[in-house]
């Protein structure tokens, strides 16, 4: 064995020692500090509409009916904790959900919208995941473009009538794929490849991060189908509560 | 079960004011950011080691334990700039596969060890941060920086329920470990399912029960807490722009040297 094969085995026993002991819990937040200002300040300012909207939507919600405002916290909460819960996998290896596609399905990609905000904030300070710098690039990933394409898929799926299952199983593992997308572009378009630009970057990101991510999507997918139709069976009361049934009554 | 929020409730550094913290925490912050200096860098995660270790007490297992957790989204990523394909091989390294070259230059190889010096420091911030000022200091704070109620009011909510659906979820997965619910995947699937559920019917359920309970205590939309003040210091202050003083000479140092 030559000295290069020597190093080559030891890079990829190294790699693999790191893939079986560290979670790939947060590899698509973003981490503090790893965005350029510019780009910080972009995004920041990219999701500003969307927040916007979402806080008025919000805050009309609640002159209606005060009600809404325990039901709001409850739901944010409720996205954190299912987002914090380590999932089940093939290979071993420790993951967590996302939650940006069941949250858009039962509360809507508004209201996602704000309690993204409040679940990112939370968790680069209480689980080390994503930061302060990168909230804007995080936000708009999970909170905005994430949540909007998985509500998208899914009213269309219904529109087409498209079996229940399958429609609810595309918007949340679509939703999760279009986010790893839109992250791993962020990040091509920091930091651009010196042969090729901001194209070949997008395609590195995309191939590393695909490994953890595209099974993730796939799991995430199935466990909310599961979830979403175990609350359809026994669950009515209080999807009526988050208004899950209205709009649909309002669309039919 | 977060021990983020276990630790800061019982730092030293508790009992400093909050918006001093704050200030601290994100001036060192931007500092890393805005200059992406690996001197500067240094500084900084030197400095917020040294207050979170000693000042804060914060247990140092701990400490590495939380800047391990971004390690895989480092690498990954850093991987992904510093390695190019191509058929010219660049200056730093080349490992030539068929036609082409697995290959990086000098520069990227020097952009990624500065990114991974500012990424670490500006981590090392936000934990100085987290692991010294719980949540709800936080938001009393945002609360004075004229964040809008209703988003505070909110935020302080969910902080609450947090945990009261996080120990919901662990009793939860206790009960279907205990009764061999994940033994292999098809089963923890359903029971995932199942957790999940029951989780958002306990969350809805226990809303209502929380509303009833606050209007019958007249709730009227504003949550009002007796607030504990801590006066800031002069003397931290004082330290405290000394330090920005001190970073901007690094600064300026690495610059002109």
């Amino acid at each position: 064995m030559s000295r290069k094969q020597k190093a080559l085995i030891m890079l990829a026993l190294a790699a693999a020692m790191t893939f079986g002991v560290m979670p790939s819990a947060s590899a698509m937040h973003i981490m503090e500090g790893y965005l350029p200002p510019t780009a910080c300040v972009l995004w920041g300012v990219l999701c500003l509409p969307f927040l916007a909207a979402g806080f008025l939507s919000i805050r009309n919600r609640l002159n209606d009916n005060k009600r809404a405002l325990p039901l709001l916290a409850v739901s944010g909460a409720f996205i954190f904790v299912i987002s914090s819960l380590k999932i089940p996998s093939v290979t071993g290896s420790c993951s967590h959900m996302t939650g940006t596609g069941l949250g858009a399905i039962l509360f809507g990609p508004f209201a996602v919208s704000v309690l993204g905000v409040i679940v990112l904030l939370f968790q680069a300070v209480l689980l080390a995941h994503g930061g302060l710098t990168t909230l804007g690039a995080n936000i708009f990933s999970m909170a905005i473009a994430g949540p909007f394409v998985s509500y998208g898929i899914y009213l269309l799926c219904r529109k087409f009538r498209v079996n229940r299952k399958v429609g609810v199983f595309l918007a949340a593992s679509v939703g999760d794929l279009f986010t790893y997308c839109v992250t791993s572009l962020q990040l091509a378009a920091a930091y651009p490849s010196e042969q090729g630009g901001i194209a070949a970057s997008a395609i590195k990101f995309l191939g590393v991060f695909a490994p953890t991510q595209v099974p993730l999507a796939v799991i995430e997918g199935l466990l909310t189908v599961v979830i979403v139709i175990a609350l359809e069976s026994y669950a009515k009361p209080e999807l009526k509560c988050v208004g899950y049934y209205k709009e649909e009554a309002k669309r039919s | 079960m977060i021990v983020i929020d276990k630790i800061c409730y019982s730092s030293g550094l508790r009992g400093v004011n909050a918006g001093e913290k704050m200030a601290f925490s994100v001036m060192t912050l931007l500092f890393c950011v805005v200059s992406r200096n690996a001197a500067v860098a240094l500084a900084v995660f030197f400095g917020n080691t040294v207050l979170t270790l000693w000042k804060g007490r914060t247990p140092w297992k701990q400490y590495a334990r939380l800047l391990l957790i971004p390690a895989a989204f480092v690498l990954l990523s850093t991987a992904a700039i510093l390695v190019n394909f191509s058929r010219v091989p660049l200056d730093a390294f080349a490992v030539p596969i068929g036609e082409y070259y697995i290959t990086g230059s000098r520069r990227s190889l020097a952009l990624c060890i500065r990114l991974i010096l500012t990424a670490l420091s500006a981590a090392s911030s936000l934990y100085f941060l987290s692991l010294s000022t719980p949540v709800t200091d936080i938001l009393q704070v945002l609360q004075r920086l004229r964040c809008p109620t209703l988003l505070v009011e909110l935020m302080l909510l969910t902080y609450r329920f947090i945990f009261v659906l996080a120990e919901t979820a662990a009793a939860m997965t206790t009960a279907q470990q205990s009764r061999l619910g994940n033994r292999n995947f098809k089963t923890s699937v359903r029971s995932f399912g199942a957790l999940g559920s029951m989780l958002f019917i306990r969350a809805v359920k226990r809303s209502a029960r929380i509303y009833d309970a606050m209007e019958s205590r007249c709730y009227d939309g504003k949550l009002r807490v007796l607030r504990e003040s801590i006066p800031p210091k002069g003397a931290e202050i004082a330290g405290i722009i000394l330090w920005g003083l001190v970073l901007f000479g690094v600064f300026m140092g690495s610059v002109l040297l």
